[in-house]
């Protein structure tokens, strides 16, 4: 078959990727789940900035960390920690829940 | 505990419901027997056990973001198939080949097996993590047979509509269903690779959640459907619209061609 359009568009993506990672360090920020509680329940982050999220779950259980305002969503197994990328956004609030215990696992980003 | 497991369990089943009953009619009409859906089943539950018991491990690749990376991979796949399953559908219709029906029946083994791991593996994942937890057992597992019977419901309503829709017509609204979900695909699997800086982050081109919001059933039904998103980025619009535009052309391709 002819390379096709989309498969050279995601060949020079696989190129450019190396050079796209190293780009200026990123800010961390530490959370944790315990309890079925996120710890912050408010995570505050720049505008305009990509920010690494660092989720450590102390529960045995697993948690899916899901926000539809961040368009983000991941399981973060028990016991275990995840790592997730947000940003950059404008200014506002964006909640997030945990999907399996969403009665309390609650909480929100806030970007100023 | 009951809503949520229902609600958890029919986004998953959702998708893959709407691909089952897509491509079991588009097979109807080809006339190709529809016992294909056996081996997805029994493939799609096995690995979706296999990968919910690799998870942990899974996700601890590519310093931490092996999930996203998985589940991409996963998704670009099949995608990739699905164009494979359009070409070789479209070329069996206008000039019937002895060995067209069986790949046909592999790609849409492994079409559906692929999209039943994903999910599968996640709604397995909730059963352990809820059921250890908390003493609602029965609440839990009601939700999720609930959750499942309206997916499968949708599944079968969608199934009927597309059979019972002139020949030709329900040909092209398969199709173009198919697509649709495909390249909503493409528009998740771009953003699981930003989510795991694969991809560069940007800001979000627009926000229509004021007016049609992700959480609402529409908005969840047009996820899984057209897979709609509220804010994305510039490269998932793009890759979305790639993923959208590329089988059209092809299949303009193929109907010049078999004009000539």
């Amino acid at each position: 078959m002819r390379k096709s359009p989309f498969i050279r568009v995601l060949l020079l993506i696989g190129i450019l990727l190396p050079t796209i990672r190293i780009a200026a360090a990123t800010p961390v920020i530490d959370v944790e789940i315990k309890n079925h509680l996120f710890i912050p329940s408010e995570i505050i982050i720049p505008e305009n900035t990509k920010v690494k999220l660092v989720i450590h779950n102390r529960d045995e259980t697993d948690e899916e960390f899901e926000s539809y305002e961040l368009n983000r969503e991941k399981v973060i197994i028990g016991n275990r920690k995840g790592v997730i990328f947000v940003g950059p956004l404008p200014a506002g609030e964006y909640p997030f829940f945990g999907e399996f215990f969403p009665k309390t696992a609650q909480g929100k980003v806030i970007v100023k | 505990m009951l809503l949520n497991s229902v609600i958890i369990v029919l986004r998953e089943v959702l998708e893959a419901a709407l691909i089952f009953s897509i491509l079991l009619a588009l097979s109807k009409q080809s006339k190709i027997h529809c016992t294909w859906i056996i081996w997805s089943l029994l493939i799609g539950m096995f690995g979706a056990v296999v990968y919910g018991i690799n998870i942990p491990l899974v996700s601890e690749w590519f310093d931490g973001v092996g999930q996203e990376v998985v589940n991409a991979l996963m998704q670009y796949t099949v995608y990739i198939m699905l164009l494979f399953y359009i070409i070789i559908l479209l070329l069996y219709a206008s000039k019937p080949a002895a060995g067209a029906p069986k790949l046909l029946v592999i790609m849409m083994v492994l079409i559906t097996s692929i999209a039943m791991i994903r999910e599968g593996a996640e709604i397995l994942l909730y059963f352990f993590s809820v059921t250890r937890s908390v003493n609602h057992y029965a609440a839990v597992m009601m939700g999720m047979i609930i959750g499942a019977s309206i997916g499968i419901s949708i599944g079968f309503l969608f199934y009927y509509l597309l059979l019972n829709i002139r020949e030709k017509w329900s040909m092209i609204i398969g199709l173009g269903l198919l697509i649709l979900v495909s390249s909503g695909m493409i528009s998740q699997a771009t953003l699981l690779m930003i989510q795991a800086d694969w991809l560069p982050a940007q800001m979000p081109l627009w926000n229509t959640s004021d007016f049609l919001s992700e959480k609402s059933v529409l908005g969840q039904l047009l996820y899984a459907l057209v897979g709609y998103e509220a804010t994305p980025t510039a490269l998932q619009a793009s890759m979305y619209l790639g993923g959208l535009i590329l089988p059209v052309f092809i299949i303009a391709l193929l109907k010049l061609k078999f004009k000539s």
